[in-house]
């Protein structure tokens, strides 16, 4: 086994444990914690597939933006930050869909392109010259999204409504 | 320059995919169902790096990267849906005086 | 002077009752000093009595004429069998029966019309009483001077409808409302049976007859001055014996026959003057005399229904004077003595003597008018129709107790009162069939034998409120003399009560009984040797029943059975009507329940149960769908998922199993 399947296995590994942890646990401001290790670890995992721009763009929007914004959304709808969610029982209906889906997207799998990946290093001044070039329409498409999400949270926490 | 098989980081997607599900299937809390889709969201940002990954090779070219200029977008995506997210919070929270789902079932008649 | 001009201005009779119904029925409520359109409907009906009786006179002194007076309402072009088409007219026909049958309506009609005047004059609902009345002589007037069959259909109808509304003038009390429906139903078979009768009788004859057939010329009675269908046309026809049996069904419910006789008795739920006036001029005659119109202008009849007429007549003539014995309420004595006198016209008519059945109706309405209102001014002053709470009543009313005497004793047959002549005529009539038909010998002896009863009841009932010193019951208001507006018309129908039956020896008059070429007559009677001796018989037989009803109930007694006697088995069968009443209860309450209780259940059950679970499936599905509806995101969330997952099943099993079953690509 080979050091990259051996790394992969251990980040593969702990995005799981976190992710699932950060489901489960009851003090929610615990779960901004593991959700932050969580995108760490998904960061490593583009260091890994040798994709630094988009390691350094999880760390930097996930790991830090997301997880502060979250951190405020519980800040502000909390009068003490830690304190305990109501218990939600783990149902069996959801869990089954859950699993089952799993199942089929397991069973699904051989249908998905199959292959060695392919893992080299590369200039990321080339991802930008993609990004700019053949990827520039996804890109205004973002900024226009961007702005509309923009203006209607702003319609949404605006004050004085009703 | 290493290979690695795509099976593996396949189930993993769908590891993490399925965890989003259950999150969003069983969480009552407003800010637990955000971070189940993100975890959603990531499980499928991570494919596209795969993908990219899995397209030939032809060094120079720009087009084997296509997959993570993609990926770039939807990290975009996923702020902004985190950012509308949060001003939906707000907003329920002031007018239910609660972020839990089960007291806002207006959808209901 | 020749009154036959008049014969076109005939449609005036109906039209002038006609007239006083449209103005008593709109402006009647306004007109409270003229006793609220009495006076109104005196005044025309008596004009038409006058125009009426004119062109009865005007026909007497022509003897045998026929005039026919038509307008043609419209035409249907020839289609089908009518080769020549249909015509629908509307017209007036003098012919002797009718210019009788006018005497008796109008004279009748008016005279009712007058007591009325005085007896109802307590009643509240005025207005509608004489606009009824009024309508109601129309009706039959219009039966009397039909010229086709469609429009003595149509006034026949009205007739229905008017004795509906009478009987049920006190419409507040429970048993005048159901004894009016009891009355409208049960002539209502006879109805239907007439209308099918009316349409064998157009299928048959439609094509037959001078200028194109009887429907081309709108089923008319008479063309020229003979019927139209000739007399005895119906030979031995099988279709037409039903026709005739149908006839005779219309006939019987009109005129109260067997069995269709259960309405009459209790039509006297309506005022003694609807009463007098149905039972002598109106509803009751309209019976007999479809039957006599069958005989003269419809081909007559066929052996069998001859036969099935006079059973019904004999049989009838017996049955009701046999209830008339017992009974203890005045009208309802009266009733049943009408009952029983129909079946003596019908009993003629069926013999072949058509126009010895009318002679009979045409005494019969004077001195049946007579005793009803002698009846009504009996209990116009005492209140009350029980007989055994009346007695000694000729003290205090002289002129009414003479009256019902006169009625009484013409109807008993006691010469030279009316019914003597008639009655016996009919009683002549049949026993001169009897050689050719032997079978007819049963219903003779019947109505011989009714000769005594008839003669017991009226006496009974005269005997019961008239003779004696005081009334039985004391409770009862003090007996007066009624006034005149009810006296007068008492007078003049005591008056023809003693002469009517002598008006066929007067030979203008005898006439209108003479007047129809290939019909056997008997008017005026001929009194050979046998019929003297049928005419001591009868009058010994009749004066019997007088002596038994006084030694019986005579001044003041009062007859109990003696305990244990078998005769109160009999007196109780009679009382309940020999139970057919309750036969027809029994049909309608079991019979007719039990077909009702299944239609219910089916409905309720079946249908009902078909609609109801479909709702209620629709209902229960859109609960269950309802409760998906929960509002909570992640149960939609859930509902994507799964739908995913459907989509999964779809496409990863069920697509390639379909490829691999269709072979498709």
């Amino acid at each position: 086994m080979s050091p990259e399947e051996l790394a992969f296995l251990a980040l593969a590994l702990i995005a799981i444990v976190t992710g699932t942890l950060a489901l489960l646990v009851r003090e929610l401001i615990h779960t901004i914690v593991w959700i932050g290790v969580f995108f760490v670890d998904l960061a490593a995992l583009y260091f890994l597939l040798l994709a630094p721009f988009l390691g350094v763009l999880q760390l930097g929007v996930y790991a830090g933006a997301v997880t502060i914004l979250l951190l405020f959304g519980i800040m502000v709808t909390r009068k003490r930050i830690f304190s305990r969610d109501a218990a939600t029982g783990i149902t069996t209906v959801p869990v089954a869909l859950a699993v089952v889906a799993f199942i089929f997207l397991l069973i699904a799998l051989p249908e998905f392109p199959q292959g060695e990946l392919t893992v080299r290093s590369y200039d990321p001044s080339l991802l930008s010259q993609n990004l700019f070039g053949p990827g520039g329409p996804w890109l205004l498409l973002l900024g226009l999204v961007m702005l509309s999400a923009l203006i209607g949270a702003i319609y949404l926490v605006r004050e004085g409504r009703e | 320059m290493t290979t690695l098989a795509i099976t593996g980081f396949l189930a993993l997607s769908f590891a993490l995919f399925a965890i989003a599900i259950f999150g969003i299937l069983t969480r009552r809390n407003f800010i637990l169902l955000l971070v189940s889709l993100e975890i959603g969201m990531n499980a499928a940002i991570l494919n596209f790096v795969y993908f990219a990954a899995l397209a030939p090779a032809n060094t120079g070219s720009t087009s084997g990267l296509s997959g993570q200029s993609i990926a770039v977008v939807l990290i975009g995506f996923a702020a902004t849906e985190i950012a509308v997210g949060l001003a939906i919070v707000l907003a329920l929270n002031r007018s239910k005086g609660s972020i839990n789902v089960a007291d806002s079932t207006t959808l209901r008649s | 002077m020749d009154l036959s001009i008049l014969f076109g201005w005939a449609f005036l009779v109906p039209l002038l009752p006609a007239l006083a119904f449209v103005i008593i029925g709109i402006w009647g409520q306004r007109l409270g000093r003229l006793e609220h359109g009495g006076w109104i409907a005196v005044l025309l009906s008596g004009a038409a009595m006058v125009l009426g009786v004119l062109i009865a006179v005007g026909e007497m002194l022509s003897p045998n004429s026929y005039t026919d007076v038509s307008y043609t309402w419209f035409h249907v072009s020839a289609s089908g069998p009518f080769a020549n088409g249909v015509s629908f007219v509307v017209g007036t026909l003098v012919d002797p029966i009718s210019a009788l049958m006018l005497i008796v309506v109008t004279v009748v009609g008016f005279l009712v019309m007058l007591y009325s005047v005085g007896y109802m004059h307590h009643d509240e609902g005025l207005p509608r009483y004489y606009a009824l009345l009024s309508l109601f002589l129309t009706a039959m007037l219009g039966v009397v001077l039909a010229d086709n069959l469609l429009e003595f259909f149509l006034f026949w109808e009205l007739v229905g409808v008017c004795s509906y509304f009478l009987i049920g003038f006190y419409w507040r009390k429970p048993s005048a409302s159901s004894a009016a429906k009891e009355a409208f139903l049960v002539t209502r078979i006879g109805d239907v049976m007439f209308l099918l009768g009316i349409f064998i009788y157009f299928s048959v004859y439609a094509m037959t007859g001078p200028n194109g057939g009887w429907a081309a010329n709108g089923f008319l009675f008479v063309h020229g001055s003979t019927s139209f269908i000739p007399i005895g046309a119906s030979g031995n026809s099988t279709l037409l014996t039903v026709a005739g049996l149908m006839l005779l069904g219309g006939a019987a419910g009109k005129s109260a026959q067997f069995p269709l006789d259960v309405w009459l008795p209790d039509a006297m739920e309506g005022p003694t003057t609807v009463s007098a006036l149905i039972h002598a001029a109106t509803m009751v005659a309209a019976g007999v005399y479809l039957l006599v119109v069958g005989s003269i202008f419809l081909g007559g009849y066929t052996s069998i229904v001859l036969f099935a007429i006079v059973a019904v007549g004999g049989f009838t003539t017996f049955y009701a004077a046999t209830m008339a014995v017992v009974n203890t309420d005045i009208k309802r004595v009266i009733a049943y003595s009408t009952i029983s006198q129909l079946g003596y016209m019908v009993l003629a008519v069926g013999a072949g003597f058509a126009l010895v059945g009318l002679y009979h109706l045409f005494t019969h309405a004077f001195f049946k008018a007579l005793l009803f209102l002698a009846a009504g001014a009996i209990i116009h002053t005492i209140v009350t129709q029980d007989l055994f709470r009346m007695g000694g009543l000729a003290k205090k009313m002289r002129y009414t107790s003479i009256a019902f005497l006169i009625g009484a004793l013409a109807l008993s047959g006691i010469p030279p009162f009316a019914g003597f002549w008639s009655k016996d005529d009919v009683l002549a009539s049949v026993y001169s069939q009897l050689g050719a038909h032997p079978e007819y010998w049963p219903f003779f002896i019947l109505a011989f034998v009714t000769v005594f009863l008839t003669a017991y009841y009226i006496f009974r009932v005269y005997f019961l409120a008239f003779s004696g010193e005081r009334t039985r019951d004391a409770s009862l208001p003090e007996a007066h003399e009624v006034p005149w507006v009810m006296l007068v018309p008492m007078m003049v129908l005591a008056g023809f009560a003693v002469v009517a039956g002598l008006f066929v020896f007067v030979p203008s008059f005898g006439s209108l009984f003479t007047g129809v070429p290939g019909l056997a007559t008997n008017v005026p009677p001929s009194y050979g040797p046998t019929d003297l001796v049928l005419s001591a018989i009868s009058v010994t037989l009749a004066g019997a029943g007088i002596v038994l009803a006084w030694v019986l109930w005579g001044n003041g007694r009062v007859y109990e059975l003696p305990a244990g006697s078998p005769a109160h088995s009999i007196r109780n069968l009679l009382l309940a009507r020999y139970h057919v009443k309750a036969a027809y209860d029994w049909v309608g309450m079991v019979g007719m329940y039990t077909v009702a209780r299944a239609a219910d259940f089916f409905d309720r059950f079946v249908i009902d149960g078909a609609v109801k679970g479909f709702e209620r499936s629709f209902r229960s599905m859109s609960d269950s769908m309802r409760r998906i509806q929960t509002g909570l995101v992640s149960d939609y969330a859930a509902y994507v998922v799964a739908g995913i997952i459907a989509v999964f099943v779809l496409l990863l099993f069920v697509a390639p199993y379909l490829a691999s079953v269709f072979g498709g690509g």
